[in-house]
């Protein structure tokens, strides 16, 4: 009973920690499907349907292009394939993830390459945005007037400013979907409900301060001054804080 | 190439040790104090009843999930976030998730990133051999085709220790036979430490070395399988003449169908032959299963024998 079981089998080295980081990353790309057409599809289907809108709008009812396109800048066509960023999430953890336990990944490496995988399609959706941003506004609108990806708070930004907004509004999608899912796998359903009543709470509180202190002037004031740049540093900041909560909650998950 | 074998030190020397595992789930105990050391380089069995805690054993010893009491090693160390224990074990669950647009080829394209001795040539003829679709979505596949994934994984990864947990359901009989037949040829090349849990007993018997018998959570029996073969015999006859044959012997388990009588007696087939013949009965060895049948008992047949016989 006290003699010593066989030790690792040495001869071959275990891969270095980056590596087994990385290979989970490959593993969320390996099928293109999901991080490739899926969100390409959602995107053009909402760009197509952007222009027969613009089409038909300004060639058959005849409303001024100018009008249609600051009406449009309200469009939130650029943001339908974000939504779906929420289901990759999900099936990220709850189906990669017991995947992932079964070859012998640990879930420390199994959270940090899919953090970089998410980091990865981000930025490469921020600067594929920016690109067709750009496209729109030299095509006039993709010839119609349109305005999907020149809309919102994108509208008056430098290119980069736009695109660093996408690349955090992406991972924040992804991250706090990936931190949420993390909570069921670790404490199931109550762990979920928790945590979503835990951040209603302090948002909550956070009203109840800014209230209580008749601050909204200075709140709204502050927002203004740090302008869309700053505000999408806020919201991935809020994204890192999911990203390291996601992290100590994995730590401990089990498959379904 | 090299291979992992696991076998650098004396043989004889466990891959896996437990001491006093416990993992409750709620007031239900999946393992209760659990003792056990596996051999390496051996095909072991993993036997017992549905819910005896053969799954939670292979997902603690894989670090699938984390025991609440006790202590666990394979190849000496904490299984449980160790990336050196994990990269050396495959487990592929009975009841497996994969990522939900996978297809077989997916699996398999990922597959050798995490096994250092991967075989592609291998996996590319059990794929061949067992007719696996590659190219449709895993969630469609049938039971059958989901397990060759698990067993093609199991095989072809070559993993120092190996787990195959219910491995062949919704198998047909052929596909088992090519199973076993590609099991033990590889295993004879490449020896390795290999845990089979089924209820297939009697067809997988002839392969394990060792056995495992697990109930409510605790090891019942942890032997050689030969000498877990050896260790009883089953009489059976004429009701009267079984239980005469039986007065003064060590009885595990009898049974009693109309005049017939069958009885499992702790006692080795060689010692018992000439008096069960004398006594016109016909004897045999016990096969793993009715091993596994008669010793382990849900909690309400437990009475079965020692109560019948204060009731007499």
């Amino acid at each position: 009973m006290t003699a010593p079981s066989v030790p690792v089998p040495s001869g071959v080295v275990p891969s270095r920690s980056w590596q087994r980081v990385v290979r989970i990353t490959r593993l969320q790309f390996v099928d293109p499907w999901v991080f490739v057409w899926l969100p390409a599809i959602i995107t053009g289907a909402a760009l197509l349907i952007s222009i027969a809108i613009a089409f038909i709008v300004t060639r058959i009812a005849g409303v001024d292009p100018e009008a249609l396109r600051v009406g449009m800048r309200n469009s939130w066509a650029v943001l339908a394939a974000f939504w779906y960023f929420i289901t990759i999430a999900i099936q990220a953890m709850a189906a990669t993830f017991p995947f992932a336990l079964g070859v012998g990944s640990t879930r420390r490496d199994f959270w940090l390459g899919s953090m970089l995988a998410f980091g990865v399609f981000s930025a490469i959706t921020a600067l594929v945005f920016a690109g067709l941003r750009g496209l729109e506004i030299v095509t006039g609108g993709w010839g119609t007037s349109a305005a999907m990806f020149d809309a919102l708070w994108y509208v008056g930004t430098p290119w980069w400013v736009g695109a660093w907004s996408t690349f955090s509004l992406a991972l924040a999608f992804l991250v706090i979907g990936a931190a949420t899912t993390a909570c069921y796998m670790r404490w199931r359903a109550l762990g979920v409900i928790i945590a979503v009543l835990a951040v209603v709470g302090l948002l909550v509180a956070a009203v109840a301060v800014i209230t209580g202190l008749a601050a909204w002037g200075a709140v709204v004031a502050w927002f203004t001054r740090i302008g869309v740049f700053g505000i999408f540093a806020v919201v991935l900041g809020v994204t890192a804080l999911a990203a390291i909560g996601g992290f100590l909650v994995i730590r401990r998950a089990t498959p379904a | 190439m090299t291979h992992l074998t696991g076998t650098p030190g004396p043989a004889g020397r466990p891959a896996v040790r437990t001491r006093r595992l416990t993992k409750r789930y709620g007031s239900l105990k999946a393992l209760d104090s659990l003792d056990l050391t596996l051999p390496a380089d051996r095909i072991t069995g993993l036997l017992g009843r549905n819910g005896a805690g053969k799954t939670t054993l292979m997902q603690v010893l894989t670090g699938q999930i984390f025991p609440d009491d006790g202590e666990v090693e394979v190849f000496g160390e904490r299984p449980a976030e160790n990336p050196r224990v994990l990269a050396r074990e495959s487990f592929i669950a009975e009841a497996q998730k994969y990522p939900v647009t996978f297809h077989p080829r997916h699996v398999l394209a990922v597959a050798p990133w995490f096994y250092q001795n991967w075989d592609e040539d291998l996996a590319g003829s059990l794929v061949k051999q067992f007719g696996l679709p590659m190219d449709r979505p895993i969630s469609k596949l049938s039971r059958g085709e989901r397990s060759m994934v698990g067993i093609i994984i199991g095989l072809a990864a070559r993993a120092p220790l190996t787990f195959f947990d219910e491995p062949y359901l919704g198998l047909d009989a052929v596909a088992r036979r090519e199973f076993y037949d590609v099991l033990l040829a590889d295993y004879a090349e490449h020896p390795r430490t290999i845990v089979i849990s089924t209820h297939l007993i009697d067809e997988i018997s002839p392969l394990l070395e060792h056995i495992v018998v697990i109930d409510h959570g605790r090891v019942l029996i942890d032997s050689e399988a030969d000498a877990a073969r050896g260790s009883a015999t089953m009489v059976s006859g004429p009701a009267e003449a079984v239980e005469r044959f039986i007065e003064s012997r060590p009885v595990l388990a009898r049974h009693r169908i109309g005049r017939l009588g069958r009885a499992t007696i702790g006692a080795a087939y060689d010692t018992l032959a000439p008096a069960a013949q004398q006594a016109g009965l016909s004897a045999e060895p016990i096969t793993l299963q009715q091993l596994l049948i008669d010793r382990t008992t849900s909690p309400g047949s437990r009475t079965e024998p020692s109560d019948q016989g204060a009731l007499s």
